[in-house]
């Protein structure tokens, strides 16, 4: 903890040195403020590609930072907002709070929560319903599970993730009504081994199908499954199937970098209005991506039914 | 349907594996203490460790990569030995600088080699070794006799530390520096020696942990996937009383809490997990204030003056 919040200040330090340099007139610049390593193959390397998108995309000068902790994630919000960044994503549910009370005072600053909760001032929350590709990932699941215990392993208990685990579990069920799910929190985004501990927690007692959203600490749930014959697992946030090529049945995916990109775009031409803005299976920003390799595994019924339940997804979404 | 003995069996089994790379960073760092130096940087020697174990690997194979890990906790702890025996740096804050001088460093050099995305490289890991017929014990059978190479070196390197520090002319030069730097140096020992070398033998165990971590769990890197295990292993030394078969015991507890907890969540029971969590650090606590037996820390304890 102390170690966090030195880097912290390291980190502001960093910012505030690099703020000395600043030319006028300042041009439209963006920043990404990430809750965890973007090397996690995930949740926020798809954050940090799209902030790397909008730099090639629209010209833009752009900054990232890593902030783990509440008092860090503010400090970052506010370190950016003082140097005048015109629009600061703060890439998870826990930046909510921070930036609303950052916010207050930079109106100018434009403010996107990721999966955020709600629009207060010019803090706009980007909403992914990825919980609609969880819940065809566990219809697949439900349908393949031999055992009939499905289990989900989660990195901190947050509404999202909540929602995700129990879309999955609502997505077998439908298929399944026999299926038992179990679900583990890691408290923790960071810890492979404690991820691979879990899992193999979950095998042991007979799960056979695995679905998580925990970020980096996840890739010790695709070790888990390869260590044990039979075991499958369903990806979160990006197309995993590189992980365990031969036990990623699909992947629960958000386009991060497209939806960044799009707001983006809209916050550079001065036509953005703070709103809640929801993505899901219709705009094709959340999708559910199969792993092609493994498309024999799954029943044509099954795989109909699936194609069934995300059209009338898709068209509950258009209304 | 579930066998009660065969899960209890597979509880041990995680509990030894999840113990093992405290036990060792706990037994480096027991060695360091006792001859009266506080590492902090054990976190960040065990950090190198897991990097090192992984470019290792990835080159050659597993064991060079265990090799490599091993030599980049001794590196990691030459820097702290440098700055804080060397230099005469207080030993808290160099052991913080380090472990955040390496959380960092890790980030940046595994981002050069694998690229910032970070797609998970895959390693070969090592797998369990089973012991004949010992193996086949019932319950704590593959707990103890089935378990990748790094748990047995854990087991090995316990008792080795053990008679080291208590049955050799080393360890009473070490211990003696530990508790009366002063009267050491009068006896003819060189204190900055020793506490160098007692506090590169723990950079090099938790150089061994962080490679276990990759190379017997987890299969990949990830940044800062030692989540505070360094810190963990030194309130292990505290509970296990300076002792390295303490710290064993007291990594197996740490080990068996956080297994538990794992079985019960997977189980769907509705308890408290974080009880179980909580439950080795309350243990800790309690041993500082005196209640789990007699508990008395080198004399010397994170003084540089002598």
């Amino acid at each position: 903890m102390i170690a966090a919040r030195a880097l912290g200040w390291v980190l502001a330090g960093v910012l505030l040195a690099s703020c000395a340099t600043r030319e006028a007139p300042a041009p439209f610049r963006v920043a990404l403020i990430t809750p965890g390593s973007i090397a996690d193959a995930a949740w926020n390397s798809g954050a940090f590609t799209g902030l790397g998108q909008i730099h090639d995309s629209l010209g833009v000068p752009i900054s990232h930072v890593e902030a783990r902790t509440p008092a860090e994630q503010e400090e970052a919000l506010r370190t950016y907002a003082a140097q005048g960044y015109d629009l600061i994503f703060g890439h998870g549910f826990e930046f909510q709070s921070p930036a609303e009370r950052v916010s207050a005072d930079y109106p100018a600053v434009v403010f996107i929560i990721t999966s955020g909760e709600r629009v207060q001032g010019n803090v706009a929350p980007l909403i992914f319903r990825l919980s609609e590709a969880s819940y065809l990932a566990g219809m697949v699941a439900g349908g393949l599970t031999k055992s009939n215990v499905i289990g989900f392993v989660g990195g901190v208990e947050l509404p999202p993730v909540r929602e995700a685990s129990e879309a999955w579990v609502a997505g077998a069920r439908a298929v399944n009504p026999e299926v038992q799910s179990r679900t583990t929190y890691l408290n923790n985004w960071d810890d492979a081994a404690l991820g691979r501990e879990a899992a193999r927690a979950l095998i042991r007692v007979g799960a056979d199908m695995l679905h998580h959203n925990a970020d980096a600490a996840a890739i010790g749930v695709f070790q888990a499954a390869k260590e044990a014959p039979g075991v499958y697992l369903f990806g979160a946030n990006a197309d995993q199937t590189e992980l365990a090529p031969s036990r990623v049945v699909g992947s629960a995916v958000i386009d991060l970098p497209r939806a960044l990109l799009l707001v983006a775009r809209e916050v550079q031409s001065g036509t953005f209005t703070p709103r809640v803005e929801s993505f899901g299976l219709g705009s094709g920003v959340v999708q559910y991506v199969p792993n092609l390799a493994l498309d024999s595994m799954i029943p044509v019924a099954l795989a109909e039914r699936v194609r069934a339940a995300e059209d009338s997804i898709r068209q509950r979404d258009g209304q | 349907m579930i066998d009660p003995m065969a899960v209890a069996a597979d509880v041990l089994v995680a509990a030894v594996g999840i113990a093992t790379p405290l036990a060792l960073a706990a037994t480096g760092e027991t060695i360091a203490e006792r001859s009266g130096v506080v590492n902090l940087g054990v976190e960040g020697a065990m950090l190198f460790g897991a990097l090192g174990g992984a470019i290792g690997a990835t080159a050659v194979g597993p064991v060079v990569g265990l090799g490599i890990g091993v030599l980049a906790g001794v590196l990691v702890a030459a820097l702290f030995a440098a700055v804080a025996i060397g230099a005469g740096a207080d030993q808290i804050i160099t052991g913080t600088a380090v472990t955040l001088v390496s959380v960092g460093l890790t980030g940046t050099i595994y981002r050069q080699f694998y690229g910032p995305a970070g797609v998970g490289l895959s390693l070969p890991t090592l797998s369990p070794l089973p012991l004949p017929i010992l193996s086949d014990t019932p319950l704590i059978g593959s707990a103890l006799f089935a378990q990748p190479v790094t748990t047995y070196a854990a087991a090995a390197l316990i008792p080795l530390t053990w008679y080291l520090l208590f049955r050799t002319r080393f360890g009473l030069a070490l211990r003696a520096v530990g508790e009366d730097p002063p009267a050491a140096r009068a006896a003819g020992v060189s204190v900055r020696m020793v506490r160098t070398w007692a506090v590169l033998l723990g950079g090099a165990c938790a150089g061994l942990a962080g490679a276990t971590l990759v190379l017997a769990q987890v299969g990949t890197f990830t940044e800062r996937m030692t989540a505070g295990r360094g810190f963990i292993a030194i309130a292990i030394v505290v509970l296990g009383r300076w002792n390295p078969v303490g710290a064993g015991l007291a990594a197996l507890l740490f080990g068996l809490a956080t297994a538990l907890q794992f079985a019960l969540q997977a189980a769907g029971l509705k308890v408290p997990y974080q009880f179980f969590l909580m439950f080795p650090y309350l243990l800790t606590l309690l041993a500082l204030a005196g209640a789990v037996g007699r508990v008395k820390a080198p004399a010397a304890l994170g003084r540089n003056e002598y």
